[in-house]
Parts: C-alpha cells; structure tokens; sequence
C-alpha cells in the first residue's frame, strides 16, 4: 500500500542556493494512509514551508514529494485532486455567503452538479452553520469561519487533508469542536497532517508526530513514545497553603529536584525520581505548618519531550498568541 | 486516453468559468475597479474630449477603445494582490487546475468587466448622440478581442509576486497612460509624424482604436484583419509574462 505522503530529501532555499535561507534541510519522512501526522515546531522551524511544498503552492529547491504515490514534480493533478487545504488563515470570501463559498469550491472540484447542494447542505449541517448559510461570511465569527474553511476543504471528499494551525485565536469551545470534527473526518478515513505548535492539541489527536527544528527533521514518534524517552523530565506537581507561592526557592532545594515552575497556584518540581521526592515535599510541608492541598506526580508531556528537543528550556515555554507569531508572509518567519 | 483528455478539458475550461464568476461576483463593486476600471476611461474620455471639436461618432469610437482599454486592465492589477493578501489566491492555486486555466479565468474577468462597461459606453452613445454603427461584426469582435488582449496585459502586473495592489497598480496605470498618448487615440494616426506612427504601431491600443474607427465611423487606417489579429496576438503574447511571474512567485514562495 501506497504512503499517503512521502517525501525524500526534501530542501528549500529562499533565495540563492548558496547565500539565501534554509528553511527545509533534506527533510525526509511519510505519512501514513488513514493516521493524523502532527508536525509540531517553533516559529521559523519550517513546518509552513513543509506544508506549502507538499501542497504545490511552493516550489522545493530541491528533494521528492509523492502524494498516493504521484510525484508533485511530473504529475501534480492527480494528486491535487486528492488533497483538501486548510490555510492557517481562514481563506474563506466574506463577500460571499457560506453557501455560495461551498458552492464555489464544489464547482471548483468539480464535485457532479447533482451532488453539489446535497454535498453542501450536508456539512453545513455538520458544522453547525445551516441557519446561517444565506449570511455572507464576512459577518461570522472567527470559529464559524475556521469551520466553514474547513468544510470548504473537504467538499470533494479529499483522501488527504492539509490544517495549518487549525485552532489558535479560538474559544475554547470552538478549538473542541474543530478537533471533534478533525477526529470524525479521521474516522471517515481521511489521512490528516496537522500543523500545530499547540503541543497539547498534537498529544490529543495525532497517532505520530513529527518535531521539526532548524528545518530539520528532529525525531518521529507516537506522542506516548516521545514521552517515555524523556524519563527525566518527570516532575512532582504541589499546592500548599496557606502562602505556597513564597516557598518556590525553598522547594528547589529540595534534594532531587533539578528544575522549578509556578504553574498558577501550583510548584511543579522537575526529578528524575518522584516517588523518592514525595516523602520529602510532605517533611518540608510539615516542617513549615503547611497544608497540603494537591500534590501528583506527572509523566513526562509532549511539551516537555518537546522542549528538550527543540533546545526550549522547561518552565520557560511560553503558549503564544496569534500576535505573537510572525506574519505568514514574512520572510524567515515561516514555520 | 483522448475521453480522458477531452473530460479534463472540459473541467478545466469549468473551472475558468468558476473562477471568472466568483471574481465578478466579489469584485464588481470594490472601490478599486469602481476607480481604476468603471471610472477612469469616461473622466480620461471627458478630460481630453470636452470644448474640444469632436463628432459624436468619432467620440463614441475613442470612448469604447478608452474603456475596453481601462475597465479590462484594471482587474488583474486589483484582484490577483488582493487575493494573495487575503490567502484566497492559494485556494486557487492548489486547485486541480492548471495554471493557464487560472489565469484564464482571471483573464475572463477583466475582459467580462470591459464588455459590460464599453456596453454601457455604446448604449450611451447611441441613446444620447444618436450616432449609428457601421460595422456592428466588427465591433463585437472588436470589443471581445480588445478586453482579451488588455485583460492579459493587466494580468501580466497582477502576476507580479506581490500582496500590495498598490504596488502593481501605480506602474500599471502609468503603462497605460503612455500607451495612451502614443496610441491614435487623441491624436489620429493619420495626423501623426512617421516617427510617432511607429512607435503607435508597437501599442496594441493604436489596434484597438482603429478596430473601433472602422466599426463606428467605417474607416480606419489599418486593414481591420490585421486589428483583429494584432489584438488577438498581443492577447496571447501577455499570457507568456503572467506565466513566468507566477512561476517565479512559487519559486520565491510569495
């Protein structure tokens, strides 16, 4: 059976090939028919750059993309036809209605006539956008439009889809249902490459995962696999009370512990051995007339397996905004 | 094999269709061609055309070539930055299409828009002056090809990789106020120095001017044939730039 996506060597340069930008270094991985393939990175990692290459729109300085086996370079229509694209921004024309921007793009892939209304009557009501299918766009929110953008996508029934930073700038009720709706195409049988910096959303949804950093492949695993492999990075997580805040420096000193992070009313201390550090945090809260409120030990996460790969120091990651991130646009800014 | 090819054809000749539709539909009333493509052929027409002795026929004639000159080449410059601005050019572009076929498409739309206005222009013409039409063939064609051509050469600027239109507006205006003013279109080729008449025979407009001159006045100063080709020709010549501008923006990734 045909990879739904394999790719060899593959490189992009911007600019000359000896003094511009190497956003993709001889990158090389496939993703499976049928798995959701997340490809996590930092800003400027090249995960952007990747997804632009392997759905035609950028053109690679060098490497092989085959999607169901069609090469991009000699055969790129079959495999256009194959492929549903979910742009980071939600490219939807807000001039138009949802049902004539559904409509658009069935026309576009040439979805049969007799299908068409059928096919976008379907999942307007399965994005929850029915009522509102004869308001122009340019009056949704910004999660009716990630949904409608979505369905847009998927109008001819693609055996592949593309999702650029499906969430980000969502509520969180919205970002739920976009990864319930993720799930259920996944479950339908469509192969889903994610490309996300939300570490969590990659844990939630994707079988393998893809850390990229520096244009470079730098592992593939499944997220639990990922985990295990950074045993030292298990922490102890502790409210205390009354004033736990104040005792940050003292509860790293505590022997054992290698790193400290507040995480909200809660310390998280960093061990390569929780069980022995247990005992130790409930001496020091005795010792000091605290109660203990909480106190779990945590499995290593995927953000901090991805920190350590990615050279992010843990207790320091910071969950960006939209603002934060550089303009899609901007050179060197890709992802 | 040739079912095959036959059927991607037609799809694709669909899907320059879709496209055409979409962009008029969204763009007809965007201040940008309301400015550079409905507005500007009838101020450049009144600017130079009022106080000043001219039939009413030979001014219909200059003022159907100024807006299938104007109104066609104004889409490409307005629509396609925009588009790429807003990301919904990528949409386009990773559409199984081919890339002639998008850009066909979005040739139609300027030339849809030029049709549509200089028919505005001729209804005028006739209701107001009351001027008759000699060739009424010729100006169809004259029309069609006219907004094909200029429509591609507006394209050729949209294609350049860019998200501003402001960017490929400004030079593309410039372009076509100096192929104006070499063009026959103020002044007739006829009255021009040779020096002048050959540099107006390099401007697909001077072609253009004198199609409309047969067709509404019944003569001109070239054979109408080599009007049309010229026009049909310089049509397909501008397609080549659009081409390799969009190649070029896939290579830089803009």
């Amino acid at each position: 059976m045909t990879h739904a996506i394999e790719v060899e060597n593959l490189t992009k340069i911007y600019g000359q090939p000896n003094s511009g930008v190497l956003a993709v270094d001889h990158v090389t991985f496939e993703v499976h028919q049928g798995e959701i393939f997340g490809f996590l990175g930092p800003n400027g990692a090249g995960k952007t750059t990747t997804q632009r290459m392997l759905t035609t729109l950028l053109e690679p300085s060098e490497g092989r993309i085959l999607i169901d086996g069609h090469d991009l370079a000699h055969d790129a229509y079959p495999a256009k036809r194959r492929i549903g694209l979910v742009p980071e921004e939600s490219n939807v024309y807000t001039e138009l209605t949802a049902w004539d921007n559904l409509m658009f793009t069935a026309s576009l892939y040439r979805v049969p006539r007799a299908d068409r209304a059928g096919r976008a009557r379907e999942l307007l009501e399965t994005f929850g956008l029915w009522e509102k299918r004869d308001v122009r766009t340019e009056n949704f929110s910004k999660g009716m439009r990630r949904r409608l953008s979505i369905a847009m996508a998927i109008i001819h029934r693609p055996s592949l889809l593309f999702l650029d930073e499906p969430t980000p700038g969502l509520d969180a009720q919205s970002a739920r249902a976009i990864q319930g709706l993720i799930r259920q195409l996944n479950a339908e049988g469509t192969t889903v490459f994610l490309t996300t910096h939300r570490i969590e959303e990659a844990n939630q949804l994707c079988d393998r995962v893809a850390i990229i950093n520096h244009g470079r492949i730098a592992t593939i695993d499944t997220p639990e696999r990922l985990k295990r492999t950074f045993q030292r990075v298990q922490s102890v997580e502790v409210a205390l009370e009354p004033n736990g805040q104040t005792h940050g420096k003292a509860l790293g000193g505590l022997a054992g512990v290698t790193t400290t992070v507040k995480m909200g009313d809660k310390w998280r201390l960093y061990t390569e051995d929780p069980p022995a550090l247990l005992p130790v945090v409930i001496d020091y809260a005795a010792a000091h007339g605290l109660r203990v409120v909480s106190l779990n030990t945590l499995a290593p996460s995927l953000e901090d397996a991805y920190l350590e790969i990615t050279g992010g120091q843990i207790g320091t990651v910071m969950h960006e905004t939209q603002e934060d991130r550089p303009r899609r646009r901007g050179m060197g800014g890709r992802g | 094999m040739s079912s095959q090819k036959g059927a991607r054809i037609k799809d694709e000749l669909a899907q320059a269709w879709t496209v055409a539709v979409k962009d008029v539909r969204v763009y007809y009333l965007r201040p940008g061609m309301i400015m550079f493509g409905f507005l500007m052929p009838f101020f450049m027409f009144f600017s130079f055309s009022v106080r000043r002795e001219l039939g009413a026929a030979e001014g219909l004639a200059r003022l159907l070539a100024l807006t299938v000159f104007f109104t066609a080449g104004a889409a490409g410059p307005f629509i396609i930055p925009t588009e790429r601005r807003i990301g919904t050019y990528d949409r386009l572009l990773a559409a199984p299409m081919s890339l002639l076929t998008l850009l066909l498409g979005k040739t139609a739309v300027g030339a849809f828009f030029a049709v549509a206005v200089s028919g505005v222009a001729l209804l005028a013409g006739l209701a107001f002056f009351g001027t008759g039409i000699a060739q009424p063939w010729l100006l169809a064609a004259g029309i069609f090809l006219g907004a094909f051509s200029f429509s591609t050469l507006g394209l050729a600027f949209g294609s350049i990789p860019t998200t501003n239109p402001g960017d490929v507006q400004m030079p593309s205006t410039l372009l076509r106020w100096g192929l104006l003013f070499i063009s026959g279109v103020f002044i007739p080729l006829s009255q021009m120095a040779p020096a002048a008449q050959a540099v107006a025979y390099l401007s697909p407009l001077t072609y253009a001017q004198d199609l409309m001159n047969h067709a509404v006045l019944g003569s001109g100063q070239i054979q109408p044939w080599l009007d049309l080709a010229v026009l049909l020709l310089s049509g397909l010549l501008f397609l080549w730039p659009s081409l390799r501008l969009h190649r070029r923006a896939r290579v830089l990734g803009r």
